[in-house]
Formats: structure tokens, sequence, C-alpha cells
């Protein structure tokens, strides 16, 4: 359903201001969402100063840096902190990214931290995803083959063939392309948005998988791929400079050859 | 899921893309046109029932909301048909990089303007 303004209980509300207490001089304002579940209030929006002159160059380092010198109760998910992950993917000055690997020196001005947009909260910049690993079982994201087992055989797999995946197997599921697009917005319940179907389209394009007509008519659906408009928000945010939008086209592509 | 957890801000909070901002336009843009040709449709059927209703198409086309109304429609013509030319490209499988798309939106912008403003002088003028 497109519902273009938040339910009741979404509505944000203006939150605290934390004031600088290290006397910097180079200060930047961060405003970020906040949400406690245990409270029963609605979301709130909090500003924090922040020094710094002492702080790391990436936007996780602010997030560290408020978390311990500020607000411990500040709750968000991460955990390698260089871009392979994918756990600590959060909407940054408007754009999905992850903020670990997003530098905050070339952002002008005050900084806004949401959660991915349009999931549900779990707390501040936590948003359930639940949703979208279901999709992403349902297109049986592994190899399938039409071996028995008894062969005693490798699957091979030729350069050329391999050099197919490229730009495809690196996608590390961070969700940021499918909470970037509009259409998952409003279908996200049925259309799989550009995560689930680049992934989709990694097993199709696969030389050694054998399901690979059963994958694409599964696919093959009003709701499920062609609720696509290319409106190309998820490869304008893909943090791992991805293209989920040609992706989609080329099973489209497939699709009318075929 | 507790369904009382707050729903993520959305359009809120996104910024706007060329590639969003120019889909967006065109579905808006489309939904103008078929409005636009049914109009134009019955002026040509106005037409048709004699010459005073031909004075009066034309006493308003001449007016400063109709000269605005018509550079408007030759404009959002111009802009469909060249969006459409990129969706078509897309659909043989090229142009999704993100710079090539970003050069091709940029294209379809000025090229609507400038191809809106011709086809008005050149309908008014030449014609």
């Amino acid at each position: 359903m497109v519902q273009f303004n938040l339910p009741q209980n979404s509505k944000i509300l203006k939150g605290d201001y934390y004031k600088d207490k290290t006397n910097s001089n180079n200060l930047k304002k961060i405003n970020i969402y906040r949400w406690d579940p245990s409270s029963g209030k609605n979301p709130r929006v909090d500003t924090f100063e922040v020094d710094m002159d002492n702080c790391g160059p990436k936007v996780l380092d602010i997030l560290f840096k408020i978390k311990n010198e500020i607000d411990p109760s500040l709750t968000f998910r991460r955990s390698c902190a260089h871009g392979v992950c994918g756990s600590c993917a959060m909407n940054v000055d408007g754009v999905n990214t992850l903020s670990c690997i997003k530098s905050h020196t070339d952002i002008k001005g005050d900084l806004n931290i949401y959660p991915l947009p349009h999931l549900k909260v779990i707390k501040d910049l936590i948003g359930d995803l639940s949703g979208l690993y279901k999709q992403y079982e349902s297109i049986q994201p592994w190899l399938q083959t039409s071996q028995t087992g008894q062969e005693k055989k490798e699957i091979t797999q030729s350069q050329k063939d391999r050099s197919k995946l490229d730009g495809y197997y690196e996608c590390i599921l961070c969700a940021c392309c499918s909470t970037a697009c509009p259409s998952y917005w409003w279908n996200g319940d049925k259309y799989l948005g550009p995560a689930v179907l680049l992934q989709a389209y990694r097993w199709i394009n696969d030389s050694r998988d054998a399901e690979k007509k059963q994958r694409l008519k599964k696919v093959a659906d009003e709701l499920k791929l062609y609720r696509c408009h290319t409106i190309m928000n998820c490869t304008n945010s893909c943090p791992k400079g991805l293209n989920p939008a040609k992706a989609i086209g080329s099973i489209k592509k497939m699709l009318a050859t075929t | 899921m507790q369904n009382n957890n707050p729903l993520a801000p959305h359009l809120q909070i996104y910024r706007w893309q060329i590639s969003s901002l120019l889909s967006i336009t065109h579905r808006i843009v489309g939904v103008i046109n078929i409005l636009a040709i049914s109009l134009i449709c019955f002026w040509s059927i106005s037409l048709l029932m004699g010459e005073t209703n031909y004075k009066m198409t034309e006493f308003f086309l001449n007016s400063f909301f109709g000269k605005f109304l018509v550079i408007s429609l030759c404009w959002s013509f111009s802009f469909h048909i060249l969006n459409e030319i990129r969706h078509l490209a897309w659909d043989l499988g090229y142009g999704y990089d993100l710079k090539t798309s970003k050069i091709t939106g940029l294209i379809v912008i000025i090229g609507s303007i400038i191809l809106g403003i011709s086809i008005f002088v050149v309908g008014k003028y030449i014609i």
C-alpha cells in the first residue's frame, strides 16, 4: 500500500539536546533518530554536539564516540567496521550507506543519521530485516545441481563463466539498496526488492547451477519482479558499488528473450 | 514482532537523486499527457461544430493561460518521449551504469526543454 505519511505512532518528536562539555572549537551537530521500545513514546531525534578534533574519520567513529562519551544507551548494529559484514547499514545524510566506510568529512553542516527507511524499528538505528531474509530464503540462494552425489566429480567452471558473476557475488546483503527503493517501500511484502533480485540473478547466472529455468520461472511475476521501474535509487546507494538495477534489467531481458 | 514498533521515516528523509526525480516526473507527466490528449480530442470535435467554436478555441489558446498551457504540454510530451527512449535503452540492456544514467538523465532534462520550446516555435511561427 502506498502511504506517504508516517503512521501516528511513528511521527518524529523533537528530542534532547546534548551540549558539548569538552570546550572544543571544532564542533559538529549530529542528529540521530532514537526510539526506545520500553518508553512507550514516539520516536525522537536527539542532537549531539561532538568534538571533531578527537574523532575518527568515519560516521561509525562518531557513533562510537557518542556511545562511549555522551550517551551509552545509543543502539546500533556494527561488526567488522570496514565494509565487509554489512551490519552498520543506515541512512546517513539522506542516502543509505554503511556508516563504517562513509567519511563524515565530506558532509557539510549538520549530520543526520536515521535507520534504514521504511523498516519496523527495533531500537534506535536498528531496523527489522526479517521480511527481507524470508524473501532471500524464497529464492533458494544455494547451488542446485543435477548430480546425485554418486558421480564423485567436481563441477568445474571456466574463467569466462566465473567472470559473469563479477559485480554480483560481492553483495554483502546490507539491505541499503532494498530500503532505498520506493517500490519496495510501497510493496515490500510482495516485491522482492533489489538486494534479493540481485542475488536471484547471481544464481540464475551461475554456469554450475542446473535450475536456471526453474529459478527464472519462479521470479517472473508481476509483483515479485516487475515492480522495478528503474528508479535506480538502489544503484545510487550501494556502498559496494554494485548495480542491482542492471541485475534486475538483465533478468527482465532474459525473460523477454528466452 | 510487536505491531506498535514505529516505521522508520522514508520519503521524509531520503535525498532526491536525479534518477528518482526523473522517474516520478515521468509518471506524473504521463498522466498529464493522457488528460492533454483527451482535451485535444475535445477541441478537434468542437472544431467540427462550426466557426464560432473555432474562434472560441483560438481566443482561449491566444490568452496568457492558453499559451502557458500549450508550452507546458509541448514540454511534457517532449519529456515523456525522451525519457521513454531512455527506458527503451534500459530494456535493451544499455545505460545502467551510474554515470551513463546520470548523463542521459541530464540530457533528458535539458533536451526536453529545448525540444519543447522548438516544437512550440516551429508550430507557432513556421508552419
